[in-house]
C-alpha cells in the first residue's frame, strides 16, 4: 500500500535520454580507421612498400540487429604496387546471449587462433605483426565460416571453440571446409595490479597439401610472392600450433596512467605439402613489452624469429629472418596516435632483409569500439 | 509483521550473483541485496573510463544474474566488449539483467551535439551521478523496483531495505545542507567532473579545471594559463579524486597557495567511507574544513 504512495510521489523513471545525438539509434555506429606512414626501406616479408604510403585503412559499420544478433561489417582498403584493391575483412552474424554462455558467429570474420590475430591492426602497438604472424597467417587470417565458442561454468574464465572456414583465404584449394581451428583460453587476476591471459590454438588447412608450389626451377622466374590476395599466406601447412600468453600491470590496476604490456607466442607448422617431409616445417615466436608510461606516451621493443621451408615446386629452400623493433608513441588521446618505430632484420634466404624507420599515424573516426584484453 | 510472514515462507534459492561496474553500485546493491554476492569490477583508486575487459570480469559477468552500471558512456571503452564475451543471456543490453544507472534519469550536461573537438565528452551527460543527493535516491528506488521485477519474491523485503535506507539518507542528506550551509557560493578548482554532482547541490562553482578538455591530462600550457587566470583567487582548494595523479594539482597548488584536496570518487574499502552516505559526508566534512566559513585566506 505504502508502495503505491511511493511510486505516485516520485518522479517517473525517465527512459529517453534528452539529447538528439540518440535520435539516430536505429543507424549502425560508423568508425573509419585511418594508417598512413613514410618507411625508409624496403624489407623482407613486409605488407608496406617504403616511401609514403597508406597502411590498414578500415571502415566499419556495427549495431545491433534485434534482440538476439548484432553484425558488423569491415571494409579494408590497401594499397600495393600502385594497385588499389578494397577487401572484406569482416562481415558476420553475431549471437548475443544464448543459453549456457553459447556464442556463435557467423560470415567473414577474424580467426581467433592465437593472441593478436582476433584483434583489428589498428590496435596494434607496432606498424607491423611480427615476421611469423606476416608469413604464416597474412599478418591477419581472416575467411568466411562459422565459429562456436563456450565458456565453461568455473570460477574463473576458460573458453573453449571451433571454427570452420572455407579455407579460400589462407590457401586456394576445393574443399568445402578448407580450414578448421580449435581453441581454448583462460586467464585470471593475480593481484589488484597483474592480469593474465594464456592461449592454445590449432588450425587445420586441408588445402595446404596440395597448394600451389610453382614450377621449382631456378631459372630466374621463381620467387613472385606477390600474391593476388595480398593477405594468403605465403608459408602454410596442414598443421599449424599455437600458443600465446599476456601479462599486463597497472600500478593498482588504474590502467589510466600506466600499463605495461608483456606478451608473446609460438608458432609451429608441419605436413607443409605434398612434397614435404618430417623435417620440413615452419616456426617462429616472438616476444613483445610494452609500457604506456604516462597517459599519452608509450615505448615498446619486440623481438621475433621465424625459420621457414619456402615452396619450390617439389623441394624446399630455407629461410629464417630476425627482427628486432623498438617504437615509441604518442597519443593525444585516445582516438589518435603517432609512432616512430626502427626495425632491424637480419636473414638467409631473404634478398631483402634491411633495417628500416618508419613513421606512422594511426587515427580513427567516429564509434569507437570497446578493446579486448 | 506481514514481512517477517514473507519471510518465512521465502523458499531456499541460490545465492544471487551481481556484477557491478563500479563501487557505487556495489555499495547500493549491499543495501538491497545483502546477501548477494557482488563482483566489483573496478575500485576507488582506478579510472572507470579505462578499465582493461579481462579475462576475470569476463568470468564474473558470466555468472551475474545482474549487473549494476552506470551507462552514459562511462564504460563504453569495456563494458560492450564484456557483454559480448561473456555471452550471458540474463545481462544484455535491453534485457533487465543489466541494469543502467544513467538512464534512469536525466544527467547534468547533456549535450545536443558532441564532437571529438570538443574532448571525451559523453553525449549522454556528466555520468558521475552517485554524489548526487537527490539523484541517487532516485537511482535506488528504480534499482529497487528491477530487483522486483526480475525476482518478484523478494520484491517486500527489497522494499522494505530501500524504505530504511530512504529515511536514512534523507536524514544524513538534512545533516549535510546545515553543516554546508556556508559553502554556497564558494569557487573551486577541479580536475574532470567527477564530484560535479555533489558540488552543484552544495551550491559550489567549479570555475576551472586542471584538464584542458575532458578526459585530457593535464598540459603545462594550460596549468599556466590557469595560474594566470583571475577566477584561480578566489578559489578555496583544489579537488580531485583518488584515482587521479595529484602532479598537476599539487604544482598549481605550490605556485598559487591552495590547498590540494584529494578525495575518494567512489565508495572505498575503508570502514569510514565504505557506503555513499559516509563517503559523501566525509567529503562534505573536509569542504567544510577547507573552504567553509572561517576556513581563512592563504596569500
Amino acid at each position: 500500500m505504502s508502495k503505491r504512495i511511493f511510486t505516485k510521489a516520485l518522479i517517473p523513471l525517465v527512459v529517453l535520454a534528452t539529447p538528439d545525438t540518440r535520435a539516430n539509434e536505429l543507424n549502425p555506429d560508423i568508425s573509419v580507421t585511418l594508417d598512413g606512414y613514410y618507411k625508409q626501406e624496403d624489407t623482407a616479408l613486409s605488407h608496406r612498400e617504403k616511401g609514403f604510403g597508406l597502411g590498414h585503412t578500415e571502415l566499419t559499420l556495427s549495431s545491433p540487429i534485434d534482440d538476439l544478433f548484432s553484425g558488423r561489417l569491415t571494409t579494408v582498403f590497401e594499397e600495393h604496387d600502385g594497385e588499389n584493391e578494397v577487401l572484406v575483412e569482416e562481415a558476420y552474424l553475431q549471437t548475443n546471449g544464448l543459453p549456457a554462455s553459447l556464442s556463435i558467429r557467423g560470415g567473414r570474420f577474424l580467426s581467433q587462433v592465437g593472441y593478436l590475430n582476433e584483434r583489428h591492426m589498428h590496435e596494434d602497438d607496432f606498424v607491423e605483426r611480427p615476421a611469423v604472424y606476416r608469413a604464416l597467417l597474412g599478418s591477419h587470417y581472416y575467411d568466411t565460416g562459422l565459429r562456436v565458442n563456450a565458456l565453461l561454468p568455473t570460477p574463473f574464465f576458460w573458453q573453449v571453440g571451433a571454427e570452420a572456414f572455407a579455407g579460400d583465404q589462407l590457401t586456394e584449394g576445393d574443399e568445402d571446409i578448407g580450414v578448421y581451428t580449435v581453441n581454448t583460453r583462460i586467464g585470471g587476476d593475480i593481484s589488484v595490479s597483474q592480469s593474465w591471459q594464456l592461449g592454445l590454438s590449432y588450425l587445420n588447412n586441408q588445402h595446404a597439401e596440395t597448394a600451389d608450389t610453382g614450377d621449382g626451377d631456378h631459372d630466374g622466374t621463381e620467387d613472385e610472392h606477390d600474391h593476388d590476395h595480398s593477405h594468403a599466406a605465403s608459408y602454410t601447412g596442414e598443421h599449424l600450433y599455437i600458443a600465446d600468453a599476456v601479462w599486463k600491470w597497472a600500478p593498482r590496476g588504474n590502467a589510466r596512467e600506466q600499463l605495461l604490456t608483456l606478451s608473446g607466442e609460438y608458432l609451429y607448422a608441419e605436413d607443409l605439402n605434398q612434397y614435404a617431409s618430417s623435417d620440413d616445417t615452419h616456426e617462429g615466436w616472438y616476444l613483445s613489452g610494452v609500457f604506456r608510461f604516462t597517459p599519452q606516451w608509450a615505448a615498446g621493443l619486440r623481438y621475433g624469429e621465424v625459420d621457414l621451408r619456402e615452396a619450390h615446386g617439389d623441394h624446399f629452400h630455407d629461410q629464417s629472418l630476425d627482427e628486432t623493433e623498438v617504437m615509441v608513441s604518442w597519443s593525444r588521446s585516445h582516438f589518435s596516435t603517432v609512432r616512430l618505430q626502427y626495425t632491424h632484420q637480419s636473414g638467409d634466404g631473404f634478398d631483402n632483409a634491411d633495417n628500416t624507420v618508419m613513421l606512422q599515424y594511426v587515427v580513427s573516426l567516429g564509434a569507437h569500439g570497446a578493446h579486448g584484453f | 509483521m506481514v514481512l517477517l510472514a514473507g519471510l518465512a515462507s521465502l523458499p531456499v534459492k541460490a545465492e544471487i550473483q551481481v556484477f557491478a561496474c563500479e563501487p557505487e553500485w556495489a555499495a547500493l546493491v549491499r543495501v538491497l541485496l545483502p546477501d548477494a554476492r557482488i563482483v566489483t569490477a573496478t575500485h576507488y583508486l582506478q579510472d572507470p573510463h579505462y578499465i582493461q575487459a579481462r579475462p576475470s570480469l569476463i568470468a564474473g559477468l558470466r555468472r551475474a544474474d545482474l549487473a549494476v552500471c552506470t551507462g552514459a558512456s562511462l564504460e563504453a571503452g569495456w563494458l560492450p566488449t564484456l557483454l559480448q564475451r561473456a555471452a550471458n543471456p540474463v545481462v544484455q543490453v535491453g534485457r533487465p539483467g543489466l541494469f543502467l544507472a544513467g538512464e534512469q534519469l536525466e544527467l547534468l550536461g547533456a549535450h545536443q551535439h558532441v564532437d571529438r573537438s570538443m574532448g571525451d565528452v559523453h553525449p549522454e551527460g556528466n555520468p558521475h551521478v552517485h554524489l548526487d543527493p537527490v539523484r541517487l535516491p532516485r537511482i535506488a528506488e528504480a534499482l529497487m523496483e528491477r530487483i522486483g521485477q526480475i525476482w518478484p519474491e523478494l520484491a517486500p523485503q527489497a522494499f522494505a531495505r530501500y524504505v530504511r535506507w530512504r529515511v536514512s539518507w534523507n536524514q544524513q542528506r538534512e545533516q549535510w545542507r546545515q553543516a554546508a550551509a556556508g559553502l554556497r557560493g564558494r569557487t573551486l578548482v577541479v580536475q574532470h567532473g567527477s564530484f560535479r554532482y555533489l558540488l552543484e547541490w552544495l551550491g559550489i562553482k567549479p570555475v576551472l579545471d586542471l584538464e584542458p578538455k575532458p578526459g585530457l591530462p593535464p598540459s603545462a600550457a594550460h596549468l599556466q594559463e590557469l595560474l594566470a587566470a583571475p577566477a584561480l583567487a578566489d578559489t578555496r582548494a583544489i579537488l580531485v579524486a583518488s584515482h587521479q595523479d595529484t602532479r598537476a594539482a599539487r604544482w598549481l597548488s605550490e605556485k598559487s597557495g591552495k590547498p590540494v584536496l584529494v578525495m575518494p570518487g567512489t565508495v572505498t574499502t575503508e570502514p569510514d567511507t565504505d557506503t555513499l552516505a559516509e563517503l559523501i559526508s566525509a567529503i562534505v566534512t573536509e569542504l567544510v574544513t577547507v573552504a567553509g566559513e572561517g576556513a581563512g585566506d592563504r596569500s
